[in-house]
């Protein structure tokens, strides 16, 4: 694989780690193409946490998984748009030999949706690492967590492991072959065989402990107690909570750039939520993280998000700094959400919900998706789409998609 | 539980379960009737019926013959049969030893091929691979084992010639020892290669003939439970992680497709057993199938309850098993509960 292959032409701003421009994913269905995700375009600061909100079903988990080429297709169409992203670190695993991962090419700026399966791998859990919302769902029942967390260390830490457990000079020959096979999980049965018996047992011992070393440091790093014992469990004896610390343990292992958390509280009891919520916080300032964080609970956003956007039915209506959208938002969607948000300042009574349902995202027409459930709708409404606008030039980063302010 | 523990404490329960199963093979059995006319000829006048009946046993209550039959079992006596008209003893382990060499490697084949052949198709849904395996699988399903093996036979015996039917080459068999009765092994104990490629090449045929049909459940049972798991969010999880798509199939989704797949395994083996007396009488290779066949028509009991019994202690070692694989696999599993 030639590296350069990789790279595009664009630019990216100095402050930025990622833009995402004029993405669609559709989905094919037997009533038509679902138009999940329909031009959507917003940028991540470095070391910022981005929110993005919308209801279930308006594209926002999509989005994410993009960015990692999660998307199956078919059913899934990639049908246009970027996403470009910047690799901020330099890389541990290819020893300045110009990786995809790396910045040391100079040259460091990605389409993520331009890059091949191998590529996009060299990425995945190295620079951009994901949350998912259903810890439950998503460790393997079968295996135990140490197994699970080391697969990320095997994967991309493969010189840490060996210098770790100290046999660096011990890669000669047949040795290294064997070990190395055993830490990319390529062993067949000879192989294998071969590792229970000394002399090779001795170094997959050793191999063994390292790699323990390095799982007990990552799930320390997430504040559980005791994480020697808990490696050893199977995510079923171990609760929603602790399942989540798992999953950001094992997300942040390789100090990612980009850390994508979709919905990464929803599954979990209230009291856990904040505790994850805080840990997830702490762990994007120590490390300087830049965070996609992914939810539909508003008040949450807010609470930990510098910037945050806004999506409905597939496309972004409102983005900009997170204190300004929820004390002045714009777009008409947005205040909906917000005044059916409980508030401690406002007056007690009802809460204002917003009419009507989400439109049908089949073959949509053009127009502004939310013109059938908007209060203020104008005549053009309808059939004309709004593009995504700085309001005004004093604040770039605050766009609203509405007619209302053209 | 410990895995350990558990296995222990099921065999402890085995004789238990050997016992009943005695009882109710004994009860149904002997619900056919008196078993009297096997041992008897035409020119026997009612003394000698008489006198055989005391022989047997017979004159007296039907849970006293349970006991004599079980006194008779404990001794290594497992009653004469009249079919073979030889003690049941002495017939029975060769052929019972060739019956099983042959349901095993059925077996093998079966769970090998299925295994594969399912992992191979979910991993390519829809695709043409997938096509082909479905049609093979579905007529795995569907065709009667007695035309498939007929099939075979015709094919790879009459015309072409590659495959022979039988058990194995006396010439070669004659010269080595016995010890367990199955010729592979006795051959490859003995050492003797060439007998033992014999053995392999006899026993392919009439393993694959048998063993297709399970292939096919087996196939078709890990195609839609991989489908199923590749839609889970672990296994988009572990792409996250950054794994090879190699990785990501055979370490987590194939272990949990695995689950529902071993359930469906131990049921297939009580298949295959029932299909050894047709793939037997096909192949014409010395098991059980042939006598046991005539010994259920003629009425011979005592062959009859042997090979149930027998069969029936299979079954229970079987589902040890498949239980403590499952176990494995699983480990959401709480064993002994």
């Amino acid at each position: 694989m030639s590296p350069d292959t990789a790279y595009t032409s664009d630019s990216l701003s100095e402050n930025l780690i990622a833009s995402v421009t004029d993405l669609k994913v559709y989905f094919q269905s037997k009533q038509g193409m679902v138009h999940s995700v329909d031009g959507v375009s917003f940028d991540i600061v470095d070391g910022e946490m981005m929110g993005l909100v919308g209801e279930t079903g308006c594209g926002k988990s999509v989005t994410a998984r993009s960015f990692m080429q999660l998307i199956q297709t078919p059913p899934g169409v990639l049908a246009g748009g970027k996403i470009l992203f910047k690799s901020q670190k330099n890389c541990n695993k290819c020893n300045g030999s110009r990786c995809v991962a790396c910045s040391k090419t100079g040259k460091n700026i990605l389409d993520l949706l331009s890059l091949s399966e191998s590529q996009i791998r060299e990425l995945r859990g190295e620079r951009i690492a994901m949350i998912f919302q259903d810890p439950g769902k998503a460790l393997n029942p079968g295996l135990t967590i140490r197994t699970q967390l080391a697969e990320v260390f095997q994967e991309h830490r493969e010189n840490d492991v060996f210098k770790k457990a100290g046999i660096t000079n011990n890669l000669d020959g047949i040795n290294g072959y064997l070990l190395k096979k055993y830490i990319r999980q390529e062993l067949n049965l000879i192989t294998k065989l071969m590792l229970k018996f000394p002399p090779f047992s001795g170094f997959r011992k050793k191999v063994d402990k390292a790699i323990d070393g390095l799982v007990t440091e990552a799930l320390a790093e997430t504040q559980i107690p005791n994480p020697n014992k808990i490696m050893e469990r199977y995510p079923h004896e171990l609760s929603g909570g602790m399942k989540q610390r798992v999953m950001i343990a094992q997300a942040i292992a390789c100090n990612p750039d980009l850390l994508i958390a979709d919905e990464p509280t929803t599954a979990l009891d209230v009291t856990v939520q904040a505790r994850v919520l805080d840990l997830i916080k702490d762990l994007q300032k120590r490390h300087q993280t830049s965070v996609l964080y992914i939810s539909h609970d508003l008040s949450l956003v807010r609470r930990i998000c510098d910037r945050v956007a806004v999506m409905y039915a597939g496309k972004i209506v409102e983005t900009g700094d997170a204190e300004i959208i929820f004390n002045n938002p714009k777009h008409p969607y947005t205040q909906g959400l917000i005044k059916a948000l409980p508030s401690m300042t406002h007056e007690r009574g009802k809460l204002e919900a917003i009419e009507g349902m989400v439109p049908e995202l089949i073959n949509p027409k053009s127009g502004c998706r939310f013109a059938s459930r908007c209060k203020q709708k104008k005549s053009n409404c309808e059939n004309n789409d709004p593009e995504l606008k700085v309001l005004s030039n004093k604040d770039k980063s605050h766009k609203v998609s509405c007619f209302l302010y053209e | 539980m410990q895995i350990r523990d558990y296995i222990i404490r099921r065999l402890l329960v085995l004789p238990v379960l050997i016992i009943g199963t005695s009882i109710i093979v004994f009860a149904l059995t002997r619900i056919g009737g008196s078993p009297i006319g096997i041992y008897l000829s035409h020119e026997m006048n009612p003394a000698e019926v008489q006198e055989m009946k005391e022989r047997f046993h017979l004159d007296k209550p039907v849970p006293v013959q349970y006991f004599y039959w079980i006194k008779g079992v404990t001794q290594g006596d497992l009653g004469w049969s009249g079919v073979a008209s030889a003690p049941v003893v002495d017939v029975f382990p060769k052929k019972f030893a060739a019956t099983m060499e042959l349901a095993i490697a059925a077996g093998i084949v079966a769970v090998s091929l299925g295994i594969a052949l399912g992992t191979f198709a979910g991993a390519r849904r829809n695709k043409l691979a997938d096509h082909i395996i479905r049609v093979v699988s579905v007529s795995g399903a569907s065709m009667p084992l007695f035309w498939f093996a007929i099939l075979l036979l015709i094919i790879f015996w009459v015309w072409l010639g590659w495959f022979p039917i039988g058990r194995s080459d006396p010439n070669l068999f004659e010269a080595i020892p016995h010890p367990t009765g199955f010729y592979t092994i006795d051959a490859l104990l003995a050492g003797n290669f060439a007998a033992f490629r014999d053995a392999v090449w006899h026993l392919i045929m009439p393993a694959v003939a048998l063993g297709y049909g399970a292939t096919a459940i087996i196939a078709r049972m890990m195609r839609s439970s991989l489908i199923e798991e590749l839609q889970e969010d672990y296994v988009d999880a572990a792409k996250a992680k950054g794994l090879a798509e190699r990785v990501v199939l055979k370490k987590h989704a194939r272990r949990n497709a695995l689950i529902p797949t071993v359930t469906v395994i131990g049921l297939t083996f009580g298949f295959l057993l029932q299909g050894t007396v047709v793939a037997e009488i096909i192949f014409r290779w010395p098991g059980l199938g042939r006598w046991m066949a005539s010994a259920v028509l003629r009425g011979d009991q005592a062959t009859i309850m042997t090979y149930v019994m027998f069969t029936s202690i299979l079954f229970l070692i079987v589902n040890l098993v498949v239980d403590i694989i499952y176990a494995n696999l699983d480990r959401r599993v709480v064993l002994g509960e």
